[in-house]
């Protein structure tokens, strides 16, 4: 499992844990003064910091989308901001963006990671070497992998442009970031890119949990590679698939680094995100209102992402390698 | 699962396919590493070339190292990720223990609201977080980077999970010692969850090694910028103009220590990513 | 590098070795941008340096805040959280919207204390400059470095295509003519493009405005701040040239190219021709190794250049003592001697008319014929676009012109939105200005 030195308290954990692993019953007679103070008081200092950045902000951010300033007059509390929102083109188009973004990242950086688990499922050197290769961008930030894309989609003298022009296939002057059809799926590369190690990660952590009896016992009822990965395998899977398709649509909301530091947005407003228009209308054009309004659209789409998925989460967190 | 005899050709061209993979996944590193070396980066014509030729040269990184502050970012980044997994181990292993050993009125419900903190992460708050820090006077400060991420729902999970783990037998062999509730956690608990704080901490000092768009906007002084904000400005500013041998040696830099410790460290990082790998 | 990191902790650690040192300094930070390729943040900072030595009094922090649209961001952040910064170098462009949002402090007062009015303070910059420092005649940006596009071409590219590299072209029929014979198209592959020119944001709204000016338009208004005119024939027209070289004469490429792109294709050789700002004509003297000349940008019907550059402003909300700093500061970097010296260092020419009379700058010139193109141009340069809301106001124009140069949209259709998005987001200005109703 762990592979390292495995410490005491696991050895004896794993007679002892599952018998005391139940809600707080220790001994009763001692415990009953304290629990409710001492609890409270523990959990304080991390409640101080939900509250201040996530709780209070999600509230305050509500609050400002409904205040309306506009240049000249005075504020005044309404809707308008949210009409505005709904008028403005730029956000419609940074919705259907991020949708097509959602789908051209998750599909394929998903099924690649999942594949790719699965072929890469035995531990030999090998198949260690090329995990590694493919799992090394989830480790450097956003930015440095857009500050290689941006050389590898220069038109011209980049690098897919370069070896494009020596396949003689008439694409090397093809202008990656810079073309309105093709910037948001160059984008959706560098996305996948990055993403599909992490991924795969995942889901050799839920193949490793996969009891090999099961797999054996399938076999043995006469069922070949496919049946048995139908039938046995991606059923088992669902709690890491589960878990991993909600981190990546997470991912798809929350993660513009690159655009904005590759394209800002454009061409033509093509690879705007919703996040970055918030970025934009916040910090460019200074237009809280609109700014608010969007986050508040964002916050109530994870909001109901989280109820969903709240079984998700939590057999995710339960998960033990 | 599909298995294959070792010696079966079918096992062969079941790693074609990966292989392939890994190929194209490790491009972008190759050219950065060969770039960096390369000589005379601007402009030249073999700037995009895969094929390594002598002579090499550090003068890119040399470039990189004067052109940018790398001691100045890399010194806010560890000061960064080492104030936030400083405050982070004491806050998550309070609660930890809490959720892990305690029964209390609003348990459910507060183990929920945690929980919804994963999904509610600081970059989607910019705009409200942004005007906290202000009206706490921490705008422009390194405190204001860290500060959103001092309470971690993660590694609240996390170390619940590991403190369940632990025999009771520990902390009621220290109860009667006449130990207090502090002193069990930190003096009993910590130490034998050691794997556990580890994967938090490799994750923890990962995701935040790696953030951008918040301490983007909540520092503007150069002298509180971290290595990601660095390297963008870095970058697409105008300073590398087209010298792309030394934004690839740049980005080098930026990465490279994360990299290095990936590889001298796989099996504990693999751990604790997928040990529930949400930041 | 290392002179910076000691700078920076000796800046950190004297004021508490030496109290009484710093307790007599005023502490300024001085937010500056780098939009144009080249080592600039590096001499901006020995600039300052040397600020500091000469000016015991006065301790100065040079913050490099990136392009024109960071820096926009990154001053209006530290404004809004209380923390102006002391002096900014902000793109003249963004001036304007300063004043209508009440941000900057006008400099009439402090000229006047030195005995000049505002007019007879303007008189020592370039008449060009006047309209994106003033505001209803008052001063409220300093201009500090200041450019236009130019038209940089390759000789070797010249020769080849049997033109006189001595004649660059003068009217766009000139310009097309050449641009034809200098392209080099092997069936669909393209091995030589005739011309490029950044179609990233802040820069493409310059070039084509340029264009725009030089078909016979105003493109906006330079009174008022709410008023654009894209869906005009004078900037569809523009637009349909740019379009034109694109898809009729396939002389440029197609979609978006960034500056680092178009130089990098300049300097391999894969573009004759590029329009590029004269802020970067150093860096483009150090990295292009053939030879290579600049000329006017070719006119349509008039020969006009939008100036870009910026200009120092003062943001409110500073105490008297750092003002009258900033103050001292601001004059300093605007003496003929430093403008000078910043001016060929760089390669965007100097706003102060009287740095042209010292003998260092008519050695320059004589030397390099391509900095004395820019100067010359400048009496056609006309304003750099400012409205309110300036940069999304920008944008909408971008837009349309990056549609059209990825062949997604015709001029007329891309004006004719982006016009409308224009007035959209001007009209909270407009409702209150020049539309209010009297009561």
């Amino acid at each position: 499992m762990r592979g390292e030195t495995v410490s005491e308290a696991a050895t004896l954990g794993r007679v002892a844990g599952e018998r005391s692993a139940r809600q707080g019953d220790l001994a009763p007679t001692r415990r009953r003064a304290w629990p409710r103070l001492s609890a409270y008081l523990l959990l304080a200092p991390s409640f101080v910091f939900l509250i201040a950045f996530t709780y209070w902000p999600v509230l305050r951010v509500l609050a400002s989308s409904l205040t309306v300033h506009r240049f000249g007059t005075a504020t005044t509390i309404g809707l308008s901001n949210y009409a505005r929102l709904f008028a403005d083109p730029h956000f419609g188009g940074a919705v259907f963006n991020n949708l097509v973004y959602a789908a051209g990242t998750i599909v394929p950086s998903l099924t690649l990671a999942l594949a790719l688990a699965v072929a890469l499922r035995d531990s030999t050197r090998f198949t260690a070497l090329l995990r590694t290769v493919i799992a090394l961008p989830l480790l450097i930030p956003l930015v440095a992998a857009a500050s290689l894309f941006i050389f590898i989609f220069l038109p011209g003298g980049g690098l897919l442009d370069h070896y494009l022009a020596r396949l003689g296939s008439g694409w090397d002057q093809t202008n990656w970031l810079g073309d309105p059809s093709l910037a948001l799926g160059s984008i959706i590369a560098i996305t996948v890119w990055k993403n599909t190690g992490y991924y795969m990660l995942f889901f050799l952590a839920g193949l490793a949990g996969i009891p090999n009896e099961l797999i054996d016992a399938a076999k043995i009822d006469g069922a070949g590679p496919v049946q048995r990965f139908v039938r046995v395998t991606l059923p088992l899977l669902g709690p890491t698939l589960a878990f991993v398709l909600i981190i990546a649509l997470l991912n798809v909301l929350t993660q513009v680094d690159h655009v904005i530091v590759m394209t800002q947005g454009g061409p033509s407003d093509s690879t705007s995100l919703v996040l970055y228009y918030i970025y934009q209308q916040a910090h460019q054009n200074n237009d809280l209102g609109l700014a608010s309004a969007a986050t508040v659209i964002s916050v109530a789409f994870l909001f109901a992402l989280s109820t969903i998925s709240l079984r998700g989460l939590e057999r995710g967190i339960h998960y033990e390698t | 699962m599909l298995r294959f005899a070792r010696n079966d050709r079918g096992a062969w061209l079941v790693l074609l396919f990966p292989s392939a993979a890994a190929l194209l996944w490790a491009i972008p590193f190759a050219w950065m590493a060969l770039a960096s070396l390369r000589q005379g980066s601007a402009g030249s014509a073999d700037i995009a070339s895969l094929l390594p030729a002598p002579p090499f040269s550090l003068e890119n990184f040399s470039d990189a190292w004067t052109s940018g502050h790398f001691p100045l970012w890399y010194g806010n980044t560890i000061l960064l990720c080492g104030g936030i997994l400083a405050v982070q181990c004491v806050t998550v292993s309070l609660a930890g223990y809490a959720f892990a050993r305690l029964r209390f009125p609003g348990k459910e419900f507060l183990f929920y609201a945690f929980l919804l903190q994963l999904m509610l992460v600081p970059p989607i708050l910019i705009v409200p977080n942004m005007s906290t820090l202000v009206s706490l006077g921490l705008y422009d400060t390194l405190l204001g980077v860290m500060a959103p991420y001092f309470a971690s729902a993660f590694g609240v999970f996390l170390m619940r999970q590991t403190f369940r783990n632990i025999p009771r037998e520990y902390e009621e062999a220290a109860l009667v010692d006449g130990a207090t509730r502090l002193q069990i956690i930190f003096r009993v608990l910590l130490p034998l969850a050691r794997p556990g704080l580890a994967a938090f901490a490799i994750v923890s000092v990962t995701s935040h090694w790696n953030e951008f768009l918040w301490p983007l906007m909540a520092t503007s002084s150069p002298s509180n910028q971290v290595l990601t904000v660095g390297l963008a400005s870095f970058t697409s500013g105008a300073e590398a103009g087209s010298e792309w041998g030394v934004v690839a040696a740049g980005t080098f830099l930026v990465a490279a220590p994360l990299l290095v410790l990936f590889v001298l460290f796989q099996r504990q990082f693999v751990e604790s990513f997928t040990y529930s790998g949400i930041k | 590098m290392r002179l910076f990191t000691a700078a920076a902790v000796a800046a950190m650690v004297l004021p508490g070795v030496m109290p009484g040192l710093a307790r007599a300094a005023t502490e300024l930070d001085l937010f500056f941008p780098v939009p144009v390729q080249g080592k600039l943040a590096v001499e901006m900072q020995r600039l300052i340096e040397k600020f500091d030595q000469e000016h015991p009094d006065i301790h100065v922090t040079a913050v490099y805040t990136g392009s024109y649209d960071d820096t926009n961001v990154k001053t209006r952040a530290a404004i809004q959280a209380g923390k102006p910064p002391g002096a900014v170098i902000m793109s003249a462009n963004f001036v304007r919207e300063y004043v209508i949002n009440d941000e900057v402090v006008s400099f009439d007062d402090m000229a006047a204390k030195d005995g000049q009015t505002p007019a007879a303070f303007m008189a020592e910059f370039w008449p060009a400059l006047r309209l994106n420092a003033m505001e209803n005649g008052h001063v409220y940006g300093v201009p500090f470095q200041n450019s236009t596009p130019l038209l940089y071409y390759s000789v070797d590219a010249f020769k080849e295509a049997e033109l006189d590299p001595d004649h660059p072209p003068v009217t766009w029929q000139d310009w097309v003519d050449d641009l034809r014979k200098l392209a080099k198209h092997d069936g669909a592959q393209t091995s030589r493009w005739g011309l490029m020119f950044p179609g990233t944001y802040d820069y493409l709204g310059w070039i084509t405005s340029g264009f725009a000016m030089s078909n016979g338009g105003e493109y906006y208004n330079p009174g008022y701040g709410g008023e654009v005119y894209y869906n005009t024939p004078t900037t569809i027209g523009a637009v349909r040239f740019i379009d034109d070289l694109v898809h009729k004469w396939k002389v440029m490429p197609e979609g978006v190219t960034d500056a680092n792109a178009v130089t990098t294709a300049f300097f391999q050789g894969r573009t004759a021709m590029m329009v590029l700002s004269t802020g970067s004509l150093s860096f483009v003297r150090d990295n292009m190794k053939t030879p290579y000349r600049a000329a006017f940008l070719p006119r349509a019907l008039v020969n006009a250049a939008p100036i870009g550059g910026a200009s120092l402003i003062l943001p409110k909300g500073n105490s008297p003592e750092r003002q009258a700093a900033a103050w001292t500061l601001i004059k300093w970097l605007v003496s003929p001697e430093i403008a000078g010296g910043w001016s060929r260092f760089t390669g965007y020419f100097s706003p102060r008319i009287a740095a042209y009379d010292l003998p260092e700058m008519k050695a320059y010139l004589g030397e390099h014929a391509d900095a004395k193109v820019a100067l010359d141009q400048l009496a056609y340069a006309r304003g750099w676009f400012s409205t309110y809301n300036t940069v999304a106001v920008r944008k909408a124009l971008e837009d349309g012109v990056q549609a059209v140069l990825s062949g997604k949209t015709t001029p007329e259709a891309a004006m004719a939105e982006a016009q409308k998005q224009a007035d959209a987001l001007m009209k909270p200005y407009v409702e209150q200005t020049a539309l209010k109703p009297l009561e």
